[in-house]
């Protein structure tokens, strides 16, 4: 296993000081959690698009399944912190498992207006159970459990710092998880169906049980994000099911770089930093959003991770060159 | 009675819209074999160059004509500029490509009308109610049903009757072939593109009056196209005039009922359609 794939290797360290520095670097706290629970959707995301190359219009219904689950688990079963975030997992990973079965039984855009179709569906079922979600008011209230373990209270999270913490090693637990998904066999199958499904199905490969373990892991993680979401805000609201949030998820994957689990934290960060920062003086500032999307795609299929890595290799390769040159000119 | 018949003819000229709506985006789709999620955004510019018309002028029948026309002009810079580059691209690409222009598109238009929506009123001819016996209808929406129905006529003419029409039909099973044969196809395409846009134009501009104008409508009227044409058939003409005017109808009398239900069901049937049914009422394999 070289250095660029251990799980402890290069990105990872890089992942792990972002998340050092960004609660330090930003202007707010709950900013940079903001960012990391956005990371969270879009590393699922990536795991779908970037990984698989499945364009799902659907990972709102899991952000909002999980949102609403671990809320009303802790409303009205009194359920703890940890509870709450495998109960938003299970629905995450179990509404992904029966969209997912659906979905990929068709390819292409078939397989795109599938997702976007059980989307809208969503969307319409949650506003129409609003004894359950609230409705167009959302879920009020939701409370933000203590952090507990073997009965000791380690926090009770209700700073915005000890809160980041907590996601923060959420996130950096997931990751890992997520590097070594797509190390393992398993991810590199993933890739071979991105790049050529007819063929890696005739080397003997059952695609449809790799995209739906894919779909699975990505809805499970995008469930927990919902979660983390709504006891950030202390409110689950509508708009997590709307399709506006799976295209926000999608956009934030693609300008991150698809196929970089790094860079959904770059994605997730430009795209929220932008929304709190520009909505204030500029509220059209989507316009740039649509830009930044019709560039990415032209221009820098990579992403912001994908332009930093050949700028980075660019710059070494002049100073090679440097060196060359001025060994040669000795 | 005549509220469930209020409702069918309400449904019918909705069908109509959706019909216009679609059937552009489903001829992109058969010729281009290309995936246009911005289609709901020139539907919505289309609406609001309407609005600015008839403030301007007064003139709603300039609007008509004047609005779907410019929206034509500008997918077809559009189509030149950007649209062509991403052809030979996946469709996954031609989707966020094409979501990037609706939202440039939607933002453009909050910026230039402000975030709140616009209503017209219908020309002073058409104010009027229509009584057949004990039943009343606004005139204007017998009107948008007619004009419609001009347009589809015309819309059918041109693609079965004449040289250009049969290109499209060509194109769409075989665009190289045609190429080979020495159709100038880029232009085939740019033409095509124009068209389909400027009837989501079209669509936009009879809507207004009776619909209003808000800006978030885009990725509404996208799905609904969406469902139309999957349930239609992609690249079917019969199938985006049937599945409009089935689409138009189930909402337009589960309005009263159970508007979300209304929603349910259509998106539901879109999947049901393609999981059993991928090409549609009227698509071919």
């Amino acid at each position: 296993m070289n250095k660029s794939t251990s799980i402890f290797g290069g990105v990872t360290i890089i992942a792990l000081a972002l998340i050092v520095l960004m609660p330090i670097l930003l202007p707010s706290v709950t900013l940079a959690t903001e960012i990391l629970i956005f990371a969270l959707a879009a590393l699922a995301c990536n795991l779908l698009l970037g990984y698989t190359g499945l364009l799902s219009f659907g990972q709102g219904i899991f952000f909002g399944g999980g949102a609403y689950s671990a809320s009303l688990v802790m409303l009205h079963l009194d359920f703890g912190l940890i509870s709450a975030l495998i109960t938003a997992i299970l629905v995450g990973a179990s509404l992904a498992l029966i969209v997912g079965a659906l979905a990929i039984r068709r390819t292409g855009i078939y397989f795109v207006m599938l997702t976007l179709s059980f989307s809208q569906m969503a969307y319409f079922l949650a506003y129409t159970f609003s004894d359950w979600t609230g409705g167009d008011n959302g879920l009020l209230d939701v409370p933000r459990p203590a952090l507990t373990l073997f009965g000791i209270t380690i926090s009770d999270l209700q700073s915005s710092e000890a809160f980041y913490i907590f996601v923060a090693a959420v996130f950096a637990i997931v990751f890992v998880f997520a590097r070594r998904v797509i190390h393992s066999p398993f991810g590199t199958t993933l890739v071979a169906i991105r790049e050529n499904e007819g063929r890696s199905s005739a080397v003997g490969f059952s695609t449809n049980h790799f995209k739906l373990v894919a779909f699975v892991i990505s809805g499970a993680i995008t469930g927990l994000a919902g979660a983390l979401y709504a006891m950030l805000l202390n409110f689950a609201p509508l708009s997590n099911v709307e399709l506006l949030m799976s295209e926000n998820i999608l956009i934030m994957t693609i300008i991150g770089g698809t196929g970089s689990l790094i860079g959904s934290i770059f994605g997730a960060g430009a795209i929220v930093m932008m929304g709190d920062l520009l909505s204030s003086i500029w509220p059209r500032w989507m316009m740039i959003l649509g830009a930044a999307l019709i560039a990415v795609v032209l221009f820098l299929p990579g992403g912001l991770w994908g332009g930093i890595i050949s700028l980075t290799s660019k710059l070494s390769s002049i100073k090679v060159k440097k060196n060359l040159t001025s060994e040669v000119t000795k | 009675m005549n509220l469930y018949l209020f409702q069918v003819v309400n449904g019918i000229g909705l069908g109509m819209i959706y019909f216009l709506i679609s059937v552009g985006l489903s001829i992109i789709f058969g010729l281009l074999n290309f995936v246009n999620f911005a289609h709901g955004a020139f539907y919505l510019l289309g609406a609001y160059l309407s609005y600015t018309a008839v403030s301007i002028t007064g003139n709603y029948w300039l609007a008509l004509i004047v609005a779907p026309l410019c929206i034509a002009f500008f997918a077809w810079v559009c189509e030149r500029t950007l649209i062509k580059r991403v052809y030979h691209l996946p469709h996954t690409y031609q989707i966020l490509v094409t979501l990037g222009v609706a939202l440039i598109i939607q933002e453009v238009c909050i910026s230039i009308w402000g975030p709140i929506g616009k209503s017209i009123s219908p020309p002073d001819s058409l104010k009027g109610v229509l009584q057949i016996g004990d039943f009343y209808y606004p005139q204007y929406r017998l009107f948008v049903i007619a004009f419609a129905a001009v347009v589809a006529l015309l819309v059918w003419l041109l693609l079965d009757k004449t040289k250009f029409g049969a290109l499209v039909r060509a194109g769409s099973e075989d665009a190289e072939t045609v190429s080979l044969l020495g159709t100038h196809t880029h232009r085939l395409f740019s033409i095509t593109f124009a068209l389909g846009v400027g009837l989501a134009g079209l669509a936009g501009v009879l809507a207004a009056p009776i619909k209003g104008i808000h800006p978030f409508v885009g990725p509404e009227v996208l799905g609904i196209a969406f469902v139309v044409v999957v349930i239609g058939g992609m690249g079917s003409f019969t199938g985006a005039l049937v599945g409009g005017l089935i689409v138009g109808i189930v909402q337009s009398v589960m309005s009263t009922l159970w508007p979300q239900g209304a929603s349910l069901m259509i998106y539901g049937a879109m999947a049901f359609v393609i999981l059993l049914r991928p090409y549609g009422l009227f698509g071919r394999a």
